[in-house]
């Protein structure tokens, strides 16, 4: 008997897929998830460089000084000028020529974007808090009232609508055990621990459906703890978001203490100044 | 050198004290390797039934998943999949790499190639191997126990792997063993550290000393250093659980006070990035001298390579940070940590330049420790360069727990490690055993562990690209991943093809080891270090005279030599 439990779902066809569509990563649906890839494809392009070189080396040399085609061995211990010249600049060349590069061009994408929050009083951004819990997401945004852990808040679970083209700042805690909000469409994740806040803004550009992950190791149904996004036109988000702030002040029950898991909105631009993060 | 006089003792005669409770380094570093190859076989089968949950999620294990899953009809089911990729990462790193690498080559080539009779504290040397077989001993019985084994990945995180995530006694006793084992390999690298300042043969400097002795020896250093750190971390989770304090415990169950999960991982890493370089520097060391003595000419740069090695061990202090960029730690910090990992890049590109410039204009004879060796450059050089990846803080903010980051530490720790202790294992086992292993099967067992290798390391990778993430039981419940089923299909099954691979190595060497006849000679390999000047297997006490060393030990090639040899030994002057 053929145990079916485990593959719940209906799998996609994959079979006219060619290698090259195969591994590409998923679709990049977020204004600077283009950032990632370029320097993943400049640290590409330069590893394939230098690991070209090592096969030369490897089988070139292996072929070149087989002891049949080269019997007398080159008597040396590497230690003349030339020979340390040539050592050195591999080296010095490496360094300059991958590390320093990638590291300038992450810092300035790190620095200038990943970590630069919107400032809260001047953007008109979107505010989401996120509680992580094993194995389901919490997410929350706030009523009408614009004030988080009230009774209007917009509270779902595994499922988060954003708008397209504005940025959404995410405050993330854990309620157990480590998790990580892992968006592979944008290619981002950040951990979500137990009594220690991350943040984390991402601006999605492309409307639709994708998923959201758990990107840490969390327990058994680690590999189930999905949840969906939706991202709509800003237009639709209004739309939606209006008649969830309706349906939600009537749903929520005002005496019932599980649906103040939030906090309050810990503004980024208060603390920008002092480097935190 | 030798600060003291080695007494020579009478042999012991009983079967105990011959293998059991033995002082003798050889006889304990052949405990350690079967011991390492005991479970690099248990670890190994782990790592075939995760392959197989992840190309056939549901599908019963093939011959004996209806014994090992009965409720499941032959399928792993998510709860033992967890315990599983627990256990394979645990035991390939702590009890199959740690006690073969640094237990059995440690063990036996620190005296040898150093010209003693036996290692400075023989008594401690022979605690540590029976600490080591309990730790061994608490560890498989954690797979029995209620509940199950632990659970929470190898780097067990707070607060998953207190009493929140983990009830079980598994997890505290996987704690335990992972200290006893810290305490074991602590010993030893005591023991190593005082062997090499105090028993190098007399006119043997520290870069007269094989490049494997430099490496064994920088791994002792950090070893001593970091395994106390790592201990303390597993007392502190140890009380957590037992103890009921609050070290790591944050949220809604500290209701005693709050400790901070971070904390573990700060703690883990400090000790965990120098372990990448305990693991790997011994395989570096050997590499490096085995590249020189199958090219027939001195180690290029020797010199040069043993200091990128000892900068290299110095700077994997310093940039364990990049493990935890998605924890989000102050941006200087983060920036800290990345420049810091990248300056590795010149050691290693050095000694790699030294590498290849050691079989340049050689004169290369093809054994099957040369393949391996040159496989670890192959191996090493991919698993390097795709560091770099998840050293930069923005690539690492996708790749970070996918399957990229499976596939690099795969390539950099399981592919160069084994590789380089199966180059190891083929060319002392004449000093070891006395038999050389048959050479055929030796190169048939690199090609197709070479190939398995490669499929299932580059899959992994290449998945990890595609954004699947590490440790789910089940890859294709989302839809970015679906797409990766054909590659993941092609890993498990390059996975099955190296682990058959395996059964070459363990029928050829147990048949060396136990069944054949034809005796080595006492320098088959023709090379000039000192444990080849004496008869193979090494004798009791291993060397009659301390011997007086000469010159280096990658005397090969050297066109002034008059005796029909191509080589001199250690013991000879320089010609």
């Amino acid at each position: 008997m053929e145990n079916k439990i485990f593959t719940e779902p209906v799998l996609k066809n994959t079979e006219s897929l060619g290698f090259f569509e195969m591994i590409q990563p998923p679709e990049d649906i977020s204004e600077h998830g283009h950032l990632i890839d370029y320097l993943f494809n400049y640290t590409t392009v330069m590893n394939i460089f230098f690991f070209f070189l090592v096969c030369i080396g490897i089988f070139g040399f292996s072929y070149l000084y087989h002891r049949k085609r080269h019997p007398k061995p080159y008597y040396t211990y590497g230690n003349k000028k030339t020979h340390i010249t040539v050592a050195t600049v591999i080296g010095i060349a490496v360094f300059l020529g991958i590390d320093l590069n990638i590291t300038r061009l992450s810092n300035n994408d790190y620095t200038g974007i990943f970590i630069n929050w919107p400032d809260e009083s001047k953007e008109d951004v979107v505010k989401v808090q996120v509680l992580a819990q094993q194995w389901a997401w919490n997410f929350r945004q706030a009523g009408a009232d614009g004030i988080f852990n009230t009774q209007d808040d917009v509270v779902t679970l595994n499922d988060l609508r954003v708008p397209a083209g504005k940025k959404v700042v995410f405050q993330i805690l854990s309620k157990d055990v480590i998790h990580s909000l892992y968006f592979p469409n944008a290619r981002r994740k950040t951990d979500a621990i137990p009594g220690r806040m991350t943040r984390m803004w991402i601006q999605f550009n492309k409307p639709g459906n994708y998923d959201i992950a758990c990107a840490e190791m969390c327990g058994t149904y680690h590999y189930r703890m999905a949840a969906k996004l939706t991202v709509y036109e800003e237009e639709d988000f209004n739309h939606w978001l209006a008649e969830a702030h309706q349906i939600y002040n009537s749903v929520n029950d005002p005496e019932d203490p599980n649906i103040y898991w939030g906090w309050k909105w810990n503004s980024t631009s208060s603390n920008k100044k002092l480097g935190m993060n | 050198m030798a600060f003291y006089e080695q007494h020579i003792h009478p042999k012991p005669t009983t079967f105990l004290s011959k293998y059991v409770f033995s002082f003798d380094h050889k006889v304990i570093a052949k405990q350690f390797l079967w011991y390492g190859i005991f479970f690099l076989l248990v670890g190994g089968l782990m790592a075939l039934m995760i392959r197989w949950t992840l190309a056939y999620p549901g599908q019963p294990f093939p011959v004996i998943g209806h014994f090992l899953f009965p409720t499941s009809n032959g399928a792993v089911p998510p709860d033992t999949y967890a315990m599983l990729f627990t256990m394979h990462g645990t035991i390939m790193i702590f009890y199959a790499i740690t006690p073969i690498l640094i237990g059995a080559f440690g063990n036996f080539c620190i005296p040898l190639m150093l010209g003693a009779r036996d290692m400075a504290f023989p008594l401690l040397n022979m605690l540590s191997y029976h600490v080591a077989v309990i730790s061994g001993a608490l560890l498989l019985g954690s797979l029995f126990v209620p509940l199950g084994a632990a659970a929470g990945g190898w780097t067990s995180y707070p607060t998953l792997s207190t009493l929140i995530g983990s009830p079980g006694v598994g997890q505290t006793l996987w704690t335990l063993a992972i200290f006893v084992l810290g305490v074991s390999s602590t010993m030893g690298a005591v023991n190593y550290i005082t062997t090499i300042i105090t028993l190098r043969a007399p006119g043997m400097g520290y870069f007269d000393m094989p490049l494997t002795v430099w490496g064994l020896g920088l791994t002792a250093i950090l070893n001593a250093i970091f395994l106390p750190v790592l201990g303390a971390g597993c007392l502190l989770l140890i009380f957590d659980r037992v103890f009921g304090t609050t070290f790591f415990l944050a949220g809604a169950a500290a209701t005693t006070g709050t400790g901070d999960p971070v904390l573990f991982q700060h703690v883990f890493w400090i000790f965990g990035h120098p372990e990448v370089y305990i693991l790997i520097l011994p395989a570096w060391g050997i590499v490096s001298d085995l590249l020189s003595f199958f090219a027939r000419k001195p180690a290029f740069g020797a010199k040069a390579t043993a200091l990128s090695m000892t900068s290299i061990t110095i700077l994997s202090t310093l940039v364990y940070g990049h493990h935890m960029f998605t924890t989000q730690m102050s941006p200087l910090l983060t920036q800290t940590f990345m420049t810091l990992t990248m300056t590795i890049s010149i050691p290693s590109a050095i000694f790699f330049a030294n590498w290849l410039g050691t079989i340049w204009k050689g004169s290369i004879r093809f054994h099957s420790p040369m393949l391996f060796s040159l496989g670890v450059v192959f191996v090493f050089g991919l698993g390097g360069l795709t560091g770099l990846y998840l050293g930069t803080v923005t690539t690492d903010l996708y790749l970070h727990d996918t399957y990229f980051v499976v596939g690099h530490f795969h390539y950099t720790m399981a592919a160069s490690v084994l590789l380089g202790g199966f180059a190891g294992t083929y060319f002392w086992m004449p000093k070891m055993f006395g038999t050389i292993m048959n050479e055929f099967w030796a190169k048939i067992h690199f090609w197709i562990t070479m190939l398995g290798l490669n499929g299932v390391f580059f899959a992994m990778m290449l998945v990890g690209y595609g954004g699947m993430h590490r440790r789910i039981f089940n890859p294709f419940i989302y839809e970015f991943t679906q797409k990766l089923i054909p590659l993941n299909t092609f890993a498990t099954w390059s996975a099955i093809v190296m682990g058959f691979a395996q059964i070459i190595f363990v029928v050829n060497f147990v048949h060396a080891v136990f069944f054949k006849k034809e005796k080595a000679s006492d320098n088959p390999w023709e090379v000039g270090t000192l444990e080849w000047t004496i008869p193979s297997p090494a004798p009791h006490y291993n060397f009659k005279e301390i011997p007086v060393v000469k010159c280096g030990p990658h005397e090969l090639g050297n066109p002034n030599l008059s005796n029909g040899r191509d080589y001199q030994y250690q013991t000879e002057e320089l010609a």
